[in-house]
């Protein structure tokens, strides 16, 4: 074992809450992506003139540079997925504690843009790309909050403190 | 003294480790607080969308008709598949007809479709309803406006849409609506000279008979078929309010549903034929399955 090797403490909360959105994120992210891809033929919401899963998903916001956002959504939770696992959490450095960060601010943004387009452009709501929209924000807290409670300290330097060496 | 120099090593470690664990939680407390405010201006970004959108629904902008537009343009561009798939072609009198030869109109890599009307024209108050109702199936509308037909003409003060200032939107195809004159005859919008050029072909002879050339309203739709009048009897907007007509539009069983929605579908299934069956949820949907039927011969 390597003696300078930091010890990362980390709220055990925030690791299962996020791996636990992650997980919720990519089964609805991927749902949306199945109904692209069926051409929304069986695409399960309630309908009237505001909840219009339709109208959201088949409109021309729907897609950034040829690419479903259902897509992007899968690719956003799978990935957010592997940097939320319990042993990327604990890695110590900060490489991996920004790019966890960086990715739940840029899900976040996305996410209020996809609502800004949703309320002003199109007067439609879709419940499903909304439910990705809140757990998108729950990964952002819960990825904001664990990483800025994350204690990271050497043994080494714990030893020192001790009076140990 | 050995004793008392490691009592002072002793004494300095734990002040460094005491100073350390307080530079510590310094640093969590100002982590905490950027987050705290990041997640706060989030919530704060959250709230305004849903006060603005709130208070631009219950207000429009600000008057009471816009608001009362809003809900019109709301319900007539909105009407649920459940209503499309229970009428089929409903009270429908007449379908697009298809263009002889082998024409086609685009715009943006897309079939694009051109409405050519007037305000104060009860034929076009009439159609519009339904040319909104299905292409509101492939696209969204930006703008619609509410306006009645001529007074003096027949099927006076006819409650309609007006695509005149609205713009449309959609993956799948493209559209432009021209309103020539106003409800008091006075010019509006000016056609550009390609579509111009579109609708002094095709609403002419031979596409259409002598005595309707020029005729509005005129819909082709990419090139391949075209609407010249009214698809469904004028007779049952009457006395009715936008409102009125946009709600019935809801019901599958209503006289207004059955001819508004029942021409949506055929509109909507030839407009299925140009996007190659796209969106498979409009495209394969009852409604527009049963109204291509319908038109299988024609």
């Amino acid at each position: 074992m390597d003696r300078t090797a930091p010890e990362v403490h980390v709220p055990a909360w925030a690791v299962w809450a996020s791996l636990v959105v992650c997980v919720l994120g990519l089964l609805v992210a991927a749902y949306l992506t199945f109904e692209h891809y069926t051409e929304s033929t069986t695409l399960a919401c309630s309908e009237s003139a505001t909840i219009n899963c339709l109208k959201v998903t088949t409109s021309p916001y729907a897609d950034v540079f040829g690419i479903p956002f259902a897509v992007l959504g899968v690719v956003y939770f799978a990935g957010m997925g592997l940097l939320c696992l319990p042993a990327a959490w604990r890695r110590p450095g900060r490489p991996l504690r920004a790019l966890r960060v960086a990715g739940a601010v840029v899900g976040v943004l996305t996410a209020l843009y996809l609502v800004w387009v949703e309320l002003f452009r199109l007067d439609a709501i879709c419940l499903y790309c909304t439910g990705v929209h809140v757990l998108t924000f729950v990964l952002f807290v819960v990825v904001a909050l664990g990483s800025a409670a994350i204690v990271e300290e050497t043994l080494a330097s714990e030893r020192e403190y001790d009076g140990s060496t | 003294m050995a004793r008392r120099k490691a009592q002072t090593t002793e004494t300095t470690a734990r002040q460094a480790k005491l100073a350390a664990l307080r530079a510590q939680e310094a640093r969590k407390r100002r982590r905490m607080t950027i987050v705290m405010t990041a997640i706060g201006v989030v919530l704060v970004v959250i709230v305004a969308f849903i006060i603005v959108y709130s208070v631009t629904r219950s207000n429009g902008s600000g008057s009471a008709s816009s608001a009362k537009t809003a809900k019109v343009v709301d319900a007539a561009t909105g009407v649920p598949p459940s209503v499309f798939a229970k009428v089929g072609t409903g009270a429908a009198k007449a379908s697009p007809q298809k263009i002889p030869g082998n024409h086609s109109l685009t715009a943006d890599g897309k079939p694009k479709v051109l409405y050519v009307g007037a305000e104060y024209c009860p034929y076009c108050a009439t159609e519009r309803w339904a040319v909104v109702a299905a292409l509101s199936r492939f696209g969204t509308f930006s703008d619609l406006g509410t306006t009645t037909s001529s007074s003096t003409d027949v099927y006076a003060n006819t409650a309609t849409l007006s695509f005149h200032g609205a713009s449309y939107s959609s993956k799948y195809l493209a559209f432009n609506g021209y309103e020539t004159q106003d409800r008091e005859n006075r010019p509006l919008d000016q056609l550009p000279a390609e579509d111009k050029k579109v609708f002094q072909t095709f609403d002419a002879p031979p596409y259409v008979p002598a005595d309707s050339a020029g005729s509005i309203p005129f819909v082709d739709l990419g090139g391949k078929y075209m609407i010249v009048g009214a698809s469904y009897d004028p007779q049952v907007l009457q006395g009715k309010t936008h409102l009125e007509i946009a709600e019935a539009m809801h019901d599958p069983n209503s006289d207004i549903g059955k001819a508004v929605v029942g021409t949506a579908n055929l509109i909507s299934a030839r407009l299925c034929t140009l996007t190659n069956q796209q969106p498979a949820s409009v495209c394969k949907s009852p409604g527009v399955t049963a109204a291509a039927k319908a038109m299988s011969g024609s």
